[in-house]
């Protein structure tokens, strides 16, 4: 074991962080609040969700399948960012490789933190994923995919310490294949739901895809300046450059969903399509308007793609602030997706009286809890990597 | 074009149309006659044929044997809730769940009026069950002889994938058993131990639900769905479910 | 000369005010007078099943009955005094007795017909609790 981890953790080079008293207090805040998570988790699992989370009959999925998404999603594409570099080559991309795949494998950790608290007997799951598999289940391919895929993500990452190039780029492409096609498979759990008009469809898988790449891209560019910036580190020359282009790779990306969004927006509108048509407009107009206009289309896409075609992917504190705007803006999309998508009550539409015409859906302090507890989860997992793997330098630049 | 020719015809069948231009058809429908009627525009001129091809298998087909199914004689309903407080009490539902419940419908009659409908919902036991084909675990499934759906609580992690993918709502999250908890049509508490009908059913005071195989000629479903000059209509057909919950009008 | 014309001006809407006032006072008395129609709040029965409305409005001031078409051949001048017995029930209606000694297909509709016109069901009657269980509006 010792030898295991002599071999990976780099004993000297690179960047040493600066351990000074704002690492302990950074470090013992997010565990504080990462306890407080889990124990919010495991009082919801205890007291059973119908007495301590917002989630109902109706909307049964609420904020913590939200951030999980949002977890994954961000894991996914900084597991494409990585392999834009080491598994295709492209160079620009190398010294932002190691960052992403090790924190690809912390938020999909965070990610299944989250998860095991919302689904109300996760400890069942092992046992029943394969006694019980079921083929036709998306989620079922969407979980066991993504088990596979945290196994290839740590493989590489080991190989990447080892300096084993050839199985790092093996296990990064087995990474990004089964990634991806987990991926998709979660687009598809909400996709191939042919009630729920808002959701159902081939847009959501490949709009999955598409809006991972460019969390990856802003996820990868955040983390990295957090981590120079807090411990005062010097941005290689190479960095810059990879910086600007990762940047100017989320901008494109940011184009596409920019394009995509107002598709579906446009489709959603044109001739009422009954069930789409009033989530659509819940979000142009309705209850979750500040939400859409605010958090996805301002903070999401529009500000973060100005700024970084005005800098140009070059102004790194600008690009700081592009980053964090569309860490937010993404969060704030993966939840109007989640919850929106639910809000049209099943008999909708048949001329019924004192049945809702949208139901409501509000999370409780437990459900912010636990979701905070992931986000700090990841944020502890982060801190720790920069110090144990000394700023995760990679090895040719 | 005289009947028979168009008896022939089977490209306006339901089946075969997008679903968008279905929830079309439907809307008009829904216009036209106030109620969810599928093939309610054909119903102008072959009403037998489009309803054969349409919600109702044709004879001989039904998947399963017995092919539990209810009829509901939905403009019977009083909304007494005499079915709903049987249920609670045969199949042990919370407080805050229910297996089956009435809706009401309101359509106006002109001026101040209007005419009250109300509408039992309950699982539907669809043919290509939504919630059976996401569930994870299979700790739901489709019974093989009689076509209920089913759960087995101990397998259920509690996903609650089958509750979004459910179109009738038939689902709720049972924190007693840690499961998600359904209609059976009475299959545990009754059908398993003898008994022939569901507890609403039997509860009902109005004969306002008909259980039954339809497979089964002589059984009373499968009367009431192929007696002539029927309205039949289930709901939410554009989903591709294929239920087996049948509403009629008589 | 402008004061004049404020009086006037203010005259005029407080004399048509006033007017307004009585009228629409009027209007309420003729809309329902419980001496000469019967109990203003409609009767609901739930035994033996929830739940059933009765109007008297319908019935005295719509549909022209008086009182003795059914006080007391019929029904007690009683609130739920029918609901107490054994044969309140819809055989009883269509054998002519309680409400179907109209609600037969010729004086009134019948009674196995539009089931929910005198069924406003669990759910009818929780809205009207809800409402105060008083005025019901429509109808
Ligand atoms: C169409 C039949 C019908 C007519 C006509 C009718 N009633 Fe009634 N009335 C009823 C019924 C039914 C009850 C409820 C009896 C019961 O619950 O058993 C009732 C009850 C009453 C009660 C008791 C209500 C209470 O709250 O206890 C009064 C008072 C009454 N009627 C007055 C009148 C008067 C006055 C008239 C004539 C203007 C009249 N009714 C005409 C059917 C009628
Ligand atoms: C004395 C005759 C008589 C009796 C008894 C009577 N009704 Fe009626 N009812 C009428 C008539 C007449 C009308 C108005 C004509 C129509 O709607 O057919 C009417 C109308 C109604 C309506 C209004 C239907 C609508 O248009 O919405 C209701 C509800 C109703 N009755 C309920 C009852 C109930 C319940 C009882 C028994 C408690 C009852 N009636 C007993 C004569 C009667
Ligand atoms: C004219 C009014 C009226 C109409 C129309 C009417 N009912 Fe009733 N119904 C009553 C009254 C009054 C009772 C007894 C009071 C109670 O149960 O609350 C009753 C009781 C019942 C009961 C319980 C007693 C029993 O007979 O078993 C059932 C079931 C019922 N009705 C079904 C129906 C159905 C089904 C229809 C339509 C086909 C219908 N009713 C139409 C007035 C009416």
């Amino acid at each position: 074991m010792n030898n295991l981890l002599a071999g990976i953790l780099p004993q000297s080079g690179g960047l040493e962080a600066s351990g000074s008293g704002k690492y302990t207090l950074a470090m013992g805040v997010l565990a504080l609040l990462s306890v407080l998570g889990v124990a919010a988790g495991v009082h919801s699992l205890i007291a059973g969700h119908e007495h301590t989370f917002g989630v109902s009959r109706g909307v049964p999925w609420g904020i913590l399948i939200a951030a999980y998404v949002f977890f994954v999603v961000t894991s996914t594409g900084l597991c494409i960012v990585s392999s834009v570099g080491h598994v295709f080559g492209f160079e620009n991309f190398n010294p932002i490789a190691k960052r992403a795949v090790f924190l690809s494998i912390a938020t999909i950790v965070a990610g299944f933190l989250v998860i095991a608290f919302e689904i109300e007997n996760s400890w069942r799951m092992p046992v029943g994923n394969v006694i019980g598999a079921n083929l036709t289940s998306n989620i079922w391919w969407m979980g066991t995919l993504y088990g596979a895929y945290l196994f290839f993500m740590m493989i590489e990452f080991v190989m990447l310490q080892k300096e084993q190039h050839k199985a790092a780029t093996g296990f990064g492409l087995a990474g990004l294949l089964t990634g991806v096609a987990a991926h998709s498979n979660l687009g598809a759990v909400f996709g191939l739901l042919n009630g729920r008009e808002f959701w159902h469809g081939p847009y959501m898988p490949i709009y999955f895809i598409t809006s991972a790449a460019m969390s990856g891209c802003v996820a990868i560019i955040f983390f990295t300046i957090i981590a120079y910036k807090a411990n005062g580190w010097k941005m290689s020359e190479g960095m810059k450059k990879s910086m600007e282009s990762v940047a100017k790779m989320g901008a494109l990306m940011m184009a596409i969903i920019i394009f995509f969004t107002c598709w579906k927006m446009i489709s959603g509108v044109t001739g009422n399509p009954p069930g789409k048509y009033e989530t659509i407009m819940t979000l142009l107009t309705g209850s979750y308007a500040l939400n859409f206009w605010v958090g996805e289309v301002l903070l999401g896409m529009v500000i973060p793609f100005a700024i970084i075609l005005v800098v140009r992917g070059r102004n790194i504190n600008a690009l700081f602030v592009a980053a964090l705007a569309g860490m937010v803006g993404i969060f704030v999309m993966r939840y109007d997706l989640v919850i929106v998508g639910q809000l049209v009550p099943s008999y909708h539409g048949m001329g019924l009286v004192d049945y809702p015409e949208l139901l409501s859906y509000a999370p409780t302090l437990h459900e912010y809890l636990v979701v905070l507890g992931g986000v700090a989860f990841c944020g502890l997992f982060f801190l720790m990597g920069e110090k144990l793997f000394r700023g995760h330098v990679a090895e040719h630049s | 074009m005289k009947i028979d020719d168009l008896e022939k015809t089977t490209s306006e069948d339901l089946g075969v149309l997008p679903s968008v231009v279905r929830r079309n058809i439907l809307k008009l429908g829904l216009v036209v006659t106030g109620m969810y009627l599928g093939g309610s525009i054909l119903s102008l001129t072959s009403v037998r044929n489009v309803y054969g091809a349409g919600v109702v298998p044709e004879v001989g087909k039904y998947p399963y044997n017995p092919h539990y199914s209810m009829v509901i004689r939905e403009k019977l309903c009083i909304d007494c809730e005499q079915c709903k407080e049987a249920c609670v009490k045969t199949n042990h539902v919370p407080a805050y769940g229910f297996r089956t419940t009435i809706l009401e419908k309101r359509r106006s009659l002109g001026g101040e009026k209007f005419e009250t409908t109300f509408m039992p919902v309950l699982c539907n036991h669809c043919n290509r069950p939504p919630c059976v084909r996401v569930c994870p675990t299979t700790a739901t499934w489709k019974d093989e002889k009689t076509g209920i759906v089913t759960m087995n609580p101990g397998r259920c992690i509690g996903c609650k994938t089958c509750m979004t993918a459910c179109p009738y709502n038939a689902r709720y999250f049972k924190e007693e058993t840690r499961a998600v908890d359904k209609c059976d049509f009475c299959f545990e508490s009754r059908l398993s131990k003898g008994q022939t009908t569901t507890a609403c059913v039997e509860a009902c005071p109005a004969d306002v639900r008909v259980f039954g195989n339809l497979a089964d000629p002589k059984s009373r479903v499968f009367k009431l769905v192929h007696a002539p000059e029927t309205m039949i209509w289930v709901l939410r057909p554009e989903t591709g479910a294929i239920p087996n919950i049948y509403y009629i009008n008589s | 000369m402008k004061k004049m014309l404020l009086v006037l001006v203010l005259g005029a809407g407080l004399l048509s005010g006033a007017l307004l006032f009585a009228a629409s006072n009027a209007q309420e008395k003729t809309a329902y007078d419980e001496d000469a129609y019967g109990p203003k709040a409609p009767i609901v029965w739930v035994k033996p099943v929830r739940s059933v409305i009765f109007e008297h409005k319908i019935h005295t001031m719509d549909a022209g009955l008086d009182c003795g078409s059914c006080h007391d051949s019929l029904f007690e001048m009683e609130n739920g005094a029918a609901e107490k017995k054994d044969d309140f029930t819809m055989a009883t209606l269509y054998k002519g007795g309680y409400c179907g000694s109209c609600h037969d297909g010729s004086a009134a509709f019948a009674s196995n017909t539009r089931c929910t016109s005198c069924h406003i069901g669990a759910r009818g009657h929780a809205r009207l609790n809800s409402q105060g269980g008083t005025a019901v509006k429509s109808h």
